[in-house]
């Protein structure tokens, strides 16, 4: 589904040039449950942010169903992402000033195709199935950190993605909690058939994937 | 449909964040608000100063030629001359000359001076007024109580005068009960034989207007006149009056010490000289709308900063650089229009409180300006800083904390 041949990404950090992620190349595929395994500052969330299409790349080629997608324009890289790549991030980065619904709703004002479903409906049954209903009318800053993560899992699905990138899911949650948040994403993998990709720097969390990818100093390695 | 929902979204997104920043939003609006409001009020009241000068203008009679010292209003090619300085005294021998002129129906002759009005113990300053009878038509005067004097009252030097509304007010109490009462100028007794309704004009509601040759001695030693007015009968013979009225009093005075000029050249030019101060009041105020901009440009960097995060969200969830850049452009204009709108309703209020005793107006230009400039601000200003916010880095954005 997505491919990544000889991607590099290095940024400037004044003068300096520091190579994030180099020389990876790795394939995704269809309907997978995979993690993606570093300590802090081995370059894994950056490449989770290629995989998502975020950045181009500074060298190599990102294909996506077999489609060369790394100089594609903004406009373009945007539609995909609206439309097919689902984000969870570790500090749940929902937007404090609208409530759980509008946070849900967000994707689809990117929409850039007319929408065929009925956002409202679908966001009921989202929160429904996630548990959370009833924090609907909900400021994101009134509500559990559990339940946050779940609202940005909801906003992820909104536009019924291929994948869903989580970057250390569990990172700001306690391990009940976060053991919640991990069978959330298994049960989409398992039952809605969306490809996952888990960033961690947990072994124990990697270990609950059936395939694992280590990185290390941006380069990806056979053992951690 | 699907762009109505961007928009409503847009504007949705925009007022979420004025209400979480109240106090933020209204002074930055307020900025737009007295450059709006500053830039229509002094139109206003451009506007209301031409529109005063210019009735004062026509509420003298049709057909009019006016004889005034100096190069005066609308000298060639309508330029605005030295003005009245240095110019000549008429006097009576000119009356005489212009009066053969053909055409000519009637002949003003206008002493105009400053000075202290007394009756009984009640002592006012205001102005005494040479001239004579046709002079109430040309100035469009009426009477509300008694008469005006006559042609023999002015041939006799009859001590007689009418009062303006205002003087006459404040020297009788009701101005009504003047007539018949004595008043003092310069020591000389007048008998009160007329007051005039109350004009709006506030030398001819100070005046005493008597005969001119009754002013002739203490009152006016020199026997001149600052103004003459020749009433024409036919309008088309205006240009020929004014041509000879030019060759009578090129015998007597130099070009340039006089000038003869017609009511409509002289609301052109004050039309003319009104539209200068207009621009130059427009430009004054259009300062303020330059620093309210500023304003907002200030707070929309202040607040790209603060929503680096936002940003990264929205952009992580599909939003292109273009959609970022409508965002904070969105919010810059509903700012500043908002600012430019409620600067346009204040000083809408004011006008119309100011309208009680000054004839100031808003006009489609006001409106016109307080909309357009307002937006064309809101777009101009907030650009940048919303470029700022469309060119970050989604990766960094998100990051941020």
């Amino acid at each position: 589904m997505i491919k990544l041949q000889d991607v590099c990404k290095s940024y400037f950090l004044g003068e300096e040039e520091v190579k994030a992620v180099c020389d990876v190349s790795l394939e995704i595929k269809e309907k997978e449950y995979i993690s993606i395994l570093g300590s802090s500052g081995s370059g894994k969330s950056t490449l989770m942010y290629l995989v998502g299409l975020l950045e181009h790349p500074s060298k190599g080629k990102i294909l996506l169903d077999g489609k060369d997608v790394s100089r594609f324009s903004d406009e373009k890289l945007s539609a995909i992402r609206n439309s097919y790549v689902g984000f969870v991030f570790q500090s749940f980065n929902l937007i404090n000033k609208f409530t759980v619904m509008e946070n849900i709703l967000l994707p689809t004002r990117y929409a850039k195709k007319a929408i065929k479903f009925n956002p409202e409906k679908r966001a009921d049954k989202l929160l429904k199935r996630l548990g959370i209903y009833n924090r609907k009318d909900f400021f994101p800053n009134k509500i559990s950190g559990g339940e946050q993560q779940r609202v940005a899992i909801a906003r992820a699905l909104m536009m019924g993605p291929k994948i869903i990138l989580a970057d250390e899911p569990t990172g700001n949650l306690d391990t009940k909690t976060g053991d919640e948040i991990l069978e959330v994403l298994e049960d989409l993998n398992k039952e809605m058939g969306v490809t996952v990709v888990l960033v961690t720097h947990e072994k124990l969390v990697a270990d609950r994937t059936k395939r694992k990818i280590y990185i290390k100093d941006g380069k990806i390695v056979d053992k951690y | 449909m699907k762009i109505q929902n961007g928009y409503a979204h847009l504007a949705k997104s925009a007022f979420a964040d004025f209400k979480r920043n109240k106090v933020r939003t209204i002074l930055t609006s307020l900025g737009i608000m007295i450059g709006v409001l500053s830039v229509v009020m002094l139109i206003a009241l451009g506007l209301g100063l031409k529109n005063y000068i210019q009735e004062q203008f026509e509420s003298l009679g049709a057909n009019l030629v006016m004889i005034m010292p100096g190069s005066g209003f609308g000298g060639e090619g309508g330029s605005f001359g030295p003005g009245f300085v240095g110019g000549v005294q008429f006097d009576e021998k000119d009356l005489r000359s212009l009066q053969g002129i053909a055409g000519v129906e009637y002949v003003v002759p206008m002493f105009f001076k400053t000075t202290m009005i007394e009756s009984g113990n009640e002592k006012e300053s205001g102005y005494v007024e040479g001239t004579n009878a046709e002079s109430f038509e040309v100035l469009n005067l009426e009477v509300m109580e008694g008469e005006i004097f006559t042609k023999s009252d002015v041939t006799r030097k009859a001590k007689v005068a009418v009062m303006g509304y205002v003087i006459a007010e404040k020297l009788f109490g009701d101005p009504a009960d003047g007539v018949g009462r004595t008043i003092r100028i310069s020591n000389q007794r007048f008998k009160v034989i007329g007051v005039n309704k109350k004009m709006g004009d506030p030398e001819m509601d100070n005046a005493a207007i008597v005969p001119y040759k009754t002013t002739f001695g203490g009152i006016n030693p020199d026997k001149s006149f600052f103004t003459i007015y020749l009433g024409v009968a036919l309008e088309e013979d205006i240009d020929f009056v004014k041509e000879k009225t030019e060759e009578v009093l090129l015998k007597r005075y130099e070009e340039g010490e006089f000038s003869v000029t017609e009511q409509a050249e002289i609301l052109s030019t004050i039309n003319q000289i009104f539209s200068i101060i207009n621009s130059v009041l427009v430009a004054i105020g259009s300062i303020s709308l330059l620093v309210g901009g500023i304003g907002i440009m200030n707070i929309m960097y202040a607040s790209v900063t603060e929503r680096t995060k936002e940003i990264g969200i929205r952009r992580a969830v599909g939003a292109t650089e273009q959609d970022i850049l409508n965002q904070f452009l969105t919010e810059s204009v509903i700012l500043s229009v908002f600012g430019g709108a409620t600067g346009l309703v204040l000083a809408s209020l004011i006008v119309l409180g100011i309208r009680i005793f000054f004839p100031a107006s808003i006009n489609l230009l006001s409106v016109f300006i307080a909309l357009v400039i307002s937006t064309a601000i809101g777009v101009f200003f907030g650009v940048f800083p919303a470029k700022r916010a469309a060119k970050l880095p989604p990766i960094e954005a998100i990051r941020y904390e």
